[in-house]
């Protein structure tokens, strides 16, 4: 009768071969990204940009940095922040942070 | 093969066979706790991968940016503004900028509408290779775009070669595409409409000699936070943002203190804290009749303790082994789909995210310590406290 150690080793010698191969491909992957870094430098520095199209729907979420923290809460008085992106945001870490001059 | 080695491997033997035993419920706490560690580190890649992102592609964003303020919103600058900068030493060039946003009412997108002057900007004279066709326009050309990919993909549908959009006043201004940005650069212009900034100004109804804000360019990279304390003394009404604070800000923005991150936190520690409330209480009668007969048989305490050890090392170890190897997964190959409805919310236009999240082995280290660890600590310590009891009292108690 086989031992059951037997099927733990291979579950794990197929753990690692997944793993290994998924720690190649991520080297290969952003190696692949890096190559793209002059192409960012030249979008970013021509088109004078400050923000990273993630999330377009609110302009707190499209232009974190380049918009006031009270963003979310401005549409009119007693307005809430409601769109779902505001969840995964954080918003800076202190008014002041913003205010350094 | 040494004596020690083979004790372990027999008690490896009995402990994957008394697992087996109880697959069903093994299995199922498999699953629970490798899907809370998917999930926390989903998360945690998701984010490292964004924030990685937006320092590599942001390095060369303007200095300084300049914008000015009133009644705590954001209005525009008067390029005269420009001219009082003169004063300030160390200012190598100062270029006007015009950008908004355009809601298309027909498909619901929201457009980045940027106005530039590319030949003012650096390195606009290279912007021609960032374009999958077409051609970039120079400050002098008037009624052309380049488009970001999705906003051209949402012209096709429409059918139409000239890209129309409305003024205030209702009126149209019809725009020819001049060129189209390359996929590798959707990052950052997916939602774009690059024009020449006096047709945005035409556009959005700017007066003339106004612009959204300033980008300011320094001579010696060292001085940009005194030359940006200097500027906000000249001009008291403006806020001076410098590169360093766009970057803190998105080194920032994708945190662990977001709302989601709290759910996924909170969802974690619960499954967590059931799992450990559960072991901590008690064994069950079943598991220590178990360990009472294994006495009777002549298992020493420290046997029993290593079988738990292994029982707790192993239904962690997998699951901590499998959550991450699908998290990289779900974020690498799926484009962290799970998240998307929060990462993008309502969005019309967004773009494939090729995240590549760095392997770093302390990311690793931290959702083991805060997973396997206290499950072992929780499997292994009532082992010990009913292993510790006389074999045959234990069986008198059944």
């Amino acid at each position: 009768m086989r031992r059951p150690v037997y099927f733990l080793v291979l579950l794990l010698v197929a753990l690692c071969v997944v793993d290994a191969s998924l720690y190649f491909f991520s080297i290969h992957r952003r190696a692949q990204l890096r190559s793209n870094a002059h192409l960012f430098d030249v979008v970013t520095s021509g088109l004078g940009l400050t923000a990273l199209c993630v999330s377009t729907e609110a302009r707190y979420t499209r232009h974190p940095a380049v918009s006031d923290p009270v963003v979310p809460f401005m549409d009119h008085p007693g307005a809430v922040e409601h769109f779902p992106t505001g969840s995964f945001w954080v918003p800076p870490r202190s008014v002041a942070e913003l205010r350094e001059y | 093969m040494p004596g020690g080695l083979t004790k372990h491997i027999n008690i490896l033997d009995f402990t994957l066979a008394s697992l087996w035993r109880r697959r069903l419920k093994n299995l199922s706490v498999l699953a629970v706790f490798a899907g809370v560690i998917f999930l926390v580190a989903s998360f945690q890649m998701v984010t490292q991968a964004l924030t990685e992102t937006a320092s590599q592609v942001l390095r060369s964003a303007p200095e300084i940016t300049l914008q000015r303020m009133s009644a705590g919103r954001q209005v525009d600058v008067p390029e005269e503004y420009a001219r009082k900068l003169s004063k300030v030493f160390g200012i190598r060039d100062v270029v006007p900028r015009i950008w908004g946003y355009y809601f298309d009412e027909v498909n619901g997108a929201n457009y980045t509408v940027l106005g530039i002057e590319p030949d003012r900007m650096p390195l606009g004279e290279k912007l021609h290779i960032s374009l999958a066709e077409g051609s970039m326009f120079n400050s002098e050309t008037r009624g052309n775009v380049v488009l970001g990919r999705s906003v051209h993909s949402l012209l096709q549908e429409k059918g139409s070669s000239l890209l129309s959009m409305f003024r205030p006043d209702l009126s149209q201004a019809s725009f020819r595409v001049s060129g189209i940005f390359n996929s590798d650069t959707d990052i950052l212009t997916n939602d774009l409409i690059v024009m020449n900034i006096e047709d945005a100004r035409d556009l959005f109804q700017i007066a003339p000699g106004r612009a959204t804000d300033l980008c300011i360019y320094v001579v010696n990279q060292a001085e940009v936070d005194n030359i940006a304390k200097k500027i906000s003394k000249v001009l008291p009404d403006t806020r001076v943002l410098t590169r360093s604070q766009i970057s803190k800000t998105y080194q920032v923005v994708f945190g662990w203190r977001s709302g989601f991150a709290s759910v996924c936190l909170l969802t974690a520690l619960t499954a967590f804290v059931i799992f450990a409330w559960d072991k901590a209480s008690g064994l069950s009668p079943e598991e220590r009749r178990e360990i009472s007969i294994l006495k009777i048989l002549g298992w020493e305490t420290a046997d029993i303790l290593a079988v738990r050890f292994w029982e707790g090392f192993l239904v962690s170890g997998l699951a901590f082994i499998l959550g991450c190897t699908l998290a990289y997964v779900h974020v690498v190959f799926f484009e962290a789909s799970m998240f998307r409805p929060v990462l993008v919310g309502w969005s019309v236009i967004y773009p494939s995210f090729q995240l590549a999240p760095k392997i770093l082995v302390e990311n690793f280290l931290l959702i083991f310590c805060l997973s396997v660890l206290p499950y072992l600590a929780a499997t292994v310590i009532p082992a010990w406290r009913s292993a510790s009891v006389p074999a045959d009292s234990a069986l008198s108690g059944m």
